[in-house]
């Protein structure tokens, strides 16, 4: 098994760095973009997620194995090809299989393409690395910048409509603040989870 | 000339191969996947009428297009269905759009086939305030144009009518009378022209209408 | 008078009520980052409105006289983000050679630009509106530039005056700037309604 210079294993390396040290969206101020726009309710939050998994997996892999043939002036360019093909695939599918939720997401999804997550993993890692850490790296970034998403649409669908996923989860008297599915609730919602990512990132050390 | 050449080659080569591969990934995903978003960009119009009018079969699109002119004056083509069962006419489906309070507003109207009581309406996209605007969506709002008659619909405030008498007055919603006047502005602007169109093709006959 | 109409009523549209940032969720990370310093802000809404304008221009033009007619659809996010950065690029290029010290006062905004999505957003919120002549497409892609402008820097004046102000330690530099952006989406959202 592949080993980092201090021992430990490299892909559970990259497990832990995708889902908590250098989370995207909370870690890594990075495609806060679509985090705003979709998590007003989780399916939306969801789909996104897994177009991301989708499009990282399969960027990563691409850029991988081009790796030995990366000039320096074309790099760019060609990290932007790969993951604009690969998110035109993905909408298309959506478009196929899930129109309601394509029409719900919108321009959101053709915006993956600029989200800095793909094209940072595309240059930190798959650049780098082989096939498999690169698969492994996109998964696990990709899992982490879904749960991200799920924890804010969470808390705005929960507290917006008192439904999650159709289900009746606060009681009925609880007055919604709609608020929550409108920009206002999307930015004070980040803002507060970030500052309180903050706050207990601080008291553990 | 050739070094400089070479140099082109070696240095693009791969981003030449990138994009060859790529679009052949496109131009395959998109020939698999074209015909079903296709499909589903009809469907949308038309499961939303299904709920409108149960008792149709079949929604058939006009063969020859019809034109009426949009909210801002211009001429646009509409989109009218004929909801049929067994080849009879039972009525007709068409898509209308008003200014909301926040942007456009998006209806399916279903109307019965002689074209003189609506059927109802459903939203197919808007982006009005949840909450207020929204309630367009909901049955307070949409059951007072059930069978309703066409023709000019008033708008009153709260009280003023009973929202359960089926007729030409609705009742805004409270709190959102922009979007209330957007559903009803576009009923009145779109309704006679479609009327117009329908009967001059032949399509509905010229009935005892006031 | 009517094409002036529906040009005054697009830019005031998306300058206030449908702005970029506050109701479309666009240019974020710039957003935070950029606004701490009226100069900055103002730089950087500066060169954002530059781009906006050129590349919504340039890729309506793309998108309707050159994929619709081809029935190309489908290579539109590709050809968008390429001639996004290729534009931008070539932009470059010609200040650093012609107008030096324009060059200089955008500094490091422009290469960061490419890979904003206001600017591809707004390229495809072009599409989704159904912009039908390039004139209006010049003006609403102008119009989103000046909506971003006026956000970064209502955002970077509150900034500067909260530097004197006693901020919880977990709510310094990033929420505390969204959770104030919430609250300027609020107040922007009186503008619904207006036209």
């Amino acid at each position: 098994m592949a080993a980092t210079p201090d021992g430990q294993n490299m892909y559970t390396e990259a497990v832990a760095t995708g889902l908590w040290r250098e989370i995207p969206v909370f870690r890594m101020l990075l495609g806060t973009c679509p985090t705003l726009a979709v998590t007003a309710a989780i399916k939306p939050a969801l789909t996104m997620g897994l177009c991301v998994i989708f499009v990282l997996v399969c960027s990563n892999i691409m850029v991988s194995l081009m790796r030995k043939g990366l000039r320096p002036h074309v790099r760019i360019l060609l990290f932007t090809l790969t993951i604009a093909t690969f998110v035109t695939i993905a909408d298309l599918f959506l478009r196929a299989y899930q129109p309601v939720m394509s029409e719900a997401l919108g321009p959101y999804v053709p915006l993956i393409i600029v989200n800095c997550v793909i094209i940072w993993r595309a240059e930190a890692r798959a650049s780098n690395s082989g096939v498999l850490l690169s698969i492994v790296d996109g998964l696990a970034m990709g899992a982490g910048f879904t749960i991200a998403l799920c924890v804010l649409a969470t808390i705005r669908e929960i507290l917006g409509t008192g439904r999650l996923f159709e289900i009746q989860v606060l009681p009925k008297t609880f007055p919604a603040w709609a608020a929550m599915g409108m920009p206002v609730g999307a930015f004070l919602t980040f803002g507060f989870v970030l500052g309180f990512i903050n706050y207990v990132s601080r008291k553990r050390s | 000339m050739l070094d400089s050449l070479k140099r082109f080659v070696r240095e693009s080569w791969l981003l030449v191969v990138a994009s060859v591969l790529c679009g052949l990934l496109l131009a395959a995903t998109n020939a698999a996947l074209g015909p079903r978003i296709e499909v589903n960009k009809a469907l949308k119009l038309t499961s939303l009428a299904g709920g409108l009018l149960p008792a149709a079969q079949a929604f058939v699109p006009l063969s020859s297009p019809v034109e009426v002119k949009g909210l801002d004056g211009k001429t646009e083509s509409a989109v009218v269905f004929k909801a049929t069962t067994d080849d009879t006419v039972v009525g007709w489906v068409f898509k209308v759009v008003g200014s909301g309070f926040a942007d456009k507003i998006e209806l399916v109207v279903a109307v019965d086939a002689s074209f003189s009581k609506l059927a109802g309406y459903d939203v197919v996209t808007s982006s009005e305030t949840p909450g207020f605007g929204d309630q367009i969506k909901d049955a307070y709002y949409r059951n007072q144009f059930a069978g309703a008659p066409v023709g000019q619909f008033s708008l009153v405030g709260l009280g003023a009518a009973n929202e359960r008498d089926v007729d030409s007055t609705i009742v805004a919603i409270s709190g959102a009378t922009i979007s209330s006047t957007a559903v009803v502005q576009a009923m009145n602007h779109y309704l006679p022209q479609l009327k117009d169109q329908l009967q001059q093709k032949g399509l509905i006959g010229h009935g005892s209408n006031p | 008078m009517d094409l002036l109409y529906i040009l005054l009523t697009g830019f005031i549209s998306v300058v206030l009520i449908n702005n970029l940032v506050f109701t479309k969720f666009l240019g974020i990370c710039p957003y935070i980052g950029v606004s701490g310093r009226i100069d900055m802000a103002f730089g950087m809404g500066l060169a954002v409105t530059f781009v906006m304008t050129l590349s919504g221009t340039l890729t309506w033009m793309i998108d309707h006289w050159l994929l619709m007619p081809l029935n190309l659809e489908v290579a539109r996010y590709v050809a968008f983000i390429m001639v996004i950065a290729a534009a931008v690029q070539l932009v470059e290029m010609y200040l650093k050679k012609f107008f030096p010290p324009l060059y200089e006062s955008f500094g490091i905004f422009l290469p960061l630009i490419t890979t904003n999505c206001a600017i591809l957003g707004l390229c495809l919120f072009l599409v989704v509106w159904g912009t039908s002549t390039l004139i209006e497409a010049a003006v609403l892609s102008f119009s989103g530039g000046i909506g971003f402008t006026i956000a970064i820097c209502i955002m970077a004046g509150i900034r500067e005056n909260m530097q004197m102000v006693d901020v919880p330690e977990s709510l310094r530099g990033a929420p505390i700037t969204l959770i104030t952006a919430g609250l300027l989406a609020l107040a922007f959202m009186g503008f619904a309604g207006i036209i």
